[in-house]
């Protein structure tokens, strides 16, 4: 029987950088994946040539001193990884349709700020404090300084205050409020459900720069990939646990793998779907209330994707990489509202990643979804869809068509639409329970589940148990793996990394 | 609510969430000791007030410093004061 001092569930960006960690630290690490190939959401696919991303599409904290650029730096990942910023602020924009507004988006808080009061000059000071407030709040958060080896548990003030609530009594403005709110479709969760708080940790990167990054999740993939050469980490892929055994004193000694192997372990750390955990564990071995609380959590928002690229021989009037944001409505509760029936707000994004040797580009415009959207065929398989669903994809893309075609009438004659993922999609391949975009939502005054489990030698890290997207998620595989490892170890990595 | 409403209200959430006999719940009952929950299951236990309180409560010093019944029965009423006061 083989012997590890820790197995890591999951291969996402989580998994990838627990495993990492852990074994930066000296340990032997067992790294398994329920799906054929690792990555999770990093993962992209290619059609007709083009790699389109499925979930990593962009992210903040790049620049120099970023929190991303800290983290990779921490990890020796940093020249391995590259970052494409976008230069100019007509790059980055904001529409609303109810409004017939277009701003673009600068980076840099002091850029965000000089354009913001161009475009509301009554507002200046509504700006100003909403910034200070932000910037505040990710002050007062030790766990985003990395070169700080101490971690208290977030307890704001700000962390039981709605992002809502504090906009409201900012400003009137719902229009100013709209473009704060903007990127709440970031991290899924409406802004009177999210806390201040963590919308503040969430959007701090993204406005001190966004970045694509050449050859998008794979290029963490390879990255990680590359470095688990210099140490002892193991891959098995298509493999999952089945079986939790012999339990004495809290602790599991033995993991069965649904390949038959079975592996001695010192530790396990989660990093998958909180539910998919709580299916594991024996039952008497936690509480009602541990169920209770786990599955109570609700699902973020899911995301359905239509995948386009120019046609050959058409020409893409504005070549740059970019990210518009098209909001029907300036109230973004209601747009990211599972009730809400109006036209769905889009993102389109478009990837500077070329395909067919630089010459086809691709485009992923992506709506809000949630599980009622596609809940009639929750338990069809792949490949064996009934046509009701296919219809439903079908009739889905093409109102994205008309709506992408509203504002971009260009678009109509230059855009092939190749290929769609709705929730179920994201939920077959990305091996998540719900098809949601960011695992848990994380709403105000919610107990995540994060660390120690109730099987003492277990642990659960991921974007469900800190913050979504990638580097809420890595955050909570340093914070996790930073308590596993102790504190000394730790410190030796920081030292020989962001601190020498 | 009266103070005999907290309690029994406190005493279900450990009968029905935590499997622990209606004759352990007594106010000197250490929680750690006398009903064997550990610091991890805390967090459950402030989740299950939540609900049956419908209070907010929040992960704080206040909820560190309690380790009887009798604790968890006062700081439940004091949550429940400071609503009532904002209420009005």
């Amino acid at each position: 029987m083989k012997k590890y001092d820790h197995i890591v569930v999951g291969s996402g960006i989580s998994g990838l950088t627990m495993s990492l960690l852990l074994a930066m630290s000296g340990n032997k690490v067992l790294l398994i994946e329920k799906s054929p190939i690792i990555g999770g959401s990093l993962t992209r696919f290619n059609k007709r040539g083009i790699p389109f991303d499925t979930g990593f599409h962009f992210t903040g904290g790049f620049h120099e001193g970023g929190i991303l650029s800290d983290i990779l730096t921490l990890l020796g990942l940093r020249d391995s990884i590259e970052p494409i910023f976008l230069p100019n602020s007509s790059q980055n924009q904001f529409i609303f349709e109810s409004h017939g507004k277009r701003f673009e988006h600068p980076c840099g808080i002091e850029n965000i700020k000089n354009s913001f009061k161009g475009y509301f000059p009554a507002e200046t000071s509504a700006i100003d404090r909403y910034f200070e407030k932000v910037q505040s709040v990710c002050n007062r958060t030790p766990s985003l300084n990395l070169r700080e080896n101490a971690i208290g548990p977030p307890n704001l003030e700000e962390d039981y205050i709605s992002l809502d609530t504090v906009l409201r009594k900012l400003t009137p403005n719902e229009l100013l409020r709209g473009l704060f709110s903007g990127y709440a479709m970031c991290y899924g969760v409406r802004p009177d459900e999210i806390s201040f708080a963590n919308h503040s940790r969430m959007v701090l990167s993204f406005y001190e720069s966004i970045a694509f990054v050449k050859d998008g999740g794979d290029a963490f993939v390879r990255a990680f990939t590359e470095k688990f050469k210099d140490y002892d980490i193991d891959i098995s892929c298509s493999t999952y646990i089945t079986e939790l055994a012999d339990i004495r004193d809290n602790k599991v000694g033995r993991f069965v793998l649904n390949t038959g192997e079975e592996v001695l372990s010192d530790a396990c750390v989660f990093t998958i779907h909180p539910k998919d955990i709580l299916g594991l564990l024996p039952e008497k071995n936690y509480s009602k209330a541990f169920a209770h609380r786990i599955s109570a959590f609700e699902p973020s928002l899911g995301l359905f994707s239509a995948f386009a690229t120019f046609k050959p021989g058409s020409i893409d009037q504005n070549p740059d990489a970019s990210i518009v944001s098209i909001f029907p409505d300036a109230d973004v509760n209601n747009l990211l509202d599972p009730a809400y029936n109006g036209v769905p707000a889009l993102v389109v994004v478009k990837s500077p990643n070329l395909g067919n040797g630089g010459t086809g580009k691709g485009i992923c415009i992506v709506e809000p979804s949630f599980g009622e959207h596609v809940s009639n065929w929750i338990d069809s398989k792949r490949g064996n869809r009934p046509e009701e669903y296919l219809t439903y994809k079908h009739n889905r893309v093409e109102a994205i068509k008309e709506h992408l075609f509203s504002v971009f009438p260009e678009f109509r004659e230059t855009l092939d639409f190749i290929d769609a993922g709705s929730m179920l999609t994201f939920k077959d391949y990305l091996c998540s329970p719900d098809g949601s975009a960011y695992g848990v939502k994380q709403k105000m005054g919610q107990f995540n589940l994060i660390g120690k489990l109730p099987l003492h030698n277990l642990f659960a890290a991921g974007q469900s148990s800190l913050l979504p997207g990638i580097i809420g998620a890595m955050m909570s595989s340093l914070i996790v793996g930073r308590a596993i490892v102790g504190k000394e170890h730790y410190g030796k990595i920081l030292d020989g990394t962001l601190c020498h | 609510m009266t103070g005999q409403e907290i309690i029994e209200k406190t005493n279900k959430v450990f009968e029905e969430s935590f499997e622990i006999e209606k004759e352990r719940l007594v106010p000197d009952a250490n929680i750690f000791v006398d009903l064997g929950l550990d610091s991890l299951d805390i967090v459950d236990l402030i989740v299950a007030l939540q609900s049956s309180f419908g209070v907010k409560i929040r992960n704080e010093e206040k909820v560190r410093d309690i380790r009887t019944l009798q604790d968890l029965y006062q700081f439940i009423s004091s949550i429940k004061n400071e609503e009532g006061t904002k209420n009005v």
